[in-house]
This record gives structure tokens, sequence and C-alpha cells, in this order.
């Protein structure tokens, strides 16, 4: 993508950041997942696969209003109604 | 945590998938209706049957059912029960 | 994702469909509607050919759904939601 030859010395080139990997270096934190129709899942990912379907631990779902709060111990969400991960820190 | 240990804890979706095989499971669809009932099998597409499956809608179970089959692309989530 | 297999467990979810075939299945679709009948035929999308049909529309507010007979029916596989054997 954005290999550089010639003069660009190592430091000057920042290496770039491939979104899955922002999601890789979440695994084992808290993250939270909005979903398309508003939906929000916050919890702990324990992995994802390249359709970004994730496996998550101690959820919470928070629905629309922002009121249900429903608690999962371990899930697997569905990765294609996702719009954004958040990682929580 | 060290990036061993992380990599051992870690349960990508296939794992997690083949762990949860013959357990107590809910599916939650996009319609926000809940399936409760013993994982039979799943799919790459998140294709589901289960067994003593029970219709879940808002609080109430309003159906049940000995075997069903959940089309994968209703599939909103899959939690252990 | 798609080559997830245990020992005892190679069943995949269309097998159930598949043991249902010449039986009569309850098939839910979207739109609160819902088909029985009994299954000639299906694929892997769940596009299904069901004979001695029945349809069941539900609208709002009333009790009894509208029944629309068939002798025979396609179902297109998209607005499945799920498919259940009846007991007999």
């Amino acid at each position: 993508m954005s290999e550089s030859t010639g003069q660009a010395s190592e430091e000057a080139v920042p290496a770039t950041v491939l979104p899955l990997e922002i999601i890789d270096k979440s695994i084992g934190n808290e993250i939270t997942v909005l979903m398309i129709n508003d939906k929000e899942f916050t919890g702990k990912l324990v992995g994802f696969d390249d359709y970004v379907n994730m496996v998550l631990e101690n959820v919470t779902e928070r629905d629309n209003e922002g009121t249900s709060t429903i608690v999962r111990k371990k899930m697997l969400l569905n990765g294609g109604h996702v719009a954004m991960i958040i990682p929580a820190n | 945590m060290s990036e061993a240990e992380i990599e051992s804890s870690k349960t990508n979706p296939s794992t997690f998938l083949s762990d949860i095989i013959g357990s107590s499971v809910t599916v939650k669809l996009h319609n926000g209706v809940e399936y409760s009932g013993n994982l039979q099998s799943i799919d790459g597409y998140m294709n589901i049957v289960l067994d003593e499956g029970k219709e879940v809608v808002g609080n109430t179970i309003s159906r049940t059912y000995g075997d069903v089959f959940i089309r994968g692309n209703n599939v909103l989530y899959i939690s252990e029960a | 994702m798609s080559t997830v297999r245990t020992e005892q467990q190679q069943q995949e979810p269309l097998d159930l469909i598949r043991f249902q075939l010449d039986e009569f299945v309850l098939v839910k679709l979207r739109g609160a509607r819902e088909m029985k009948g009994r299954l000639q035929g299906y694929d892997s999308h769940c596009n299904m050919v069901l004979s001695e049909a029945q349809e069941f529309i539900y609208s709002e507010g009333d009790e009894e759904p509208t029944v629309k007979k068939t002798e025979m029916v396609f179902v297109r596989g998209d607005s499945v939601i799920l498919i259940s054997p009846i007991a007999e």
C-alpha cells in the first residue's frame, strides 16, 4: 500500500495500521460494538474472524432507547450488521 | 498479559461454535425474537438447529418446537444460556 | 468458520430439512406469515416447494390469521426465518 522506496528512513514513514489490527489489539479488552440498527453491545473481546463476527464475554446489550440491558456470559455476535467497533480505552 | 497468553485465551468464532455444540443456548434474531434450546448443529452461514426450541417474544414463551432450523441470515447473536 | 467439525457431530443444519422431505413442515416467513405443507424439495438457500400447502397471514389486531390453501407452492429462501417439523 504505502511502500515508499528510496530516501524515506524507517521512522519517517508511519507504519500503516490495518483496521483488523486495531481489533486484534483489543483482544482481552473491553470493547463497544455499535450495530447499524442503533443496538449496542459492550463486553470483553475474546476473538473475531475476517467477517468481524466476534466472540464477547460478559456482554451488556443496550437497545436504541439506551435503557434495557441484558447481560450474557459469552456470545458470538454476527458481524453482518456491525457498524462500528470502539475499544473502551 | 503476554502475547502467548493472549493467543491461548483467544476464542475465535469457529472455536466458540464447536465448543458450544450440544449445550443450551439462546439465539437472538434481528427481528428481536429469541430462541433457546439445545444446539444440535450450526454451519458457516450461522444456520442453526435447536432441539426443544422455545420461542421467546419479549419475556414470554410464545411457542415451543421439537426441532427447529433457523436460517442464518436472521441471526444477531448466539450466546450460552 | 465453514469448517466447524466435531467428532460425532458431522451433521449440518440443512440435514434436519433433508429428514423432513415428504413430511409436513411449518415454515415461518418474514412479514408475519407462515406456511404449512408437505416438503417436496429444497435447496441450500432454503428455497422450497411445498404441496398441500396452507398459508397463514397474521395481521395486527386480528386474532385469527387469513388462511390461503394452495396445491403446490414455491417459497423463496430469502424470506424464510425458520423451518420446523410438524408433530402429527
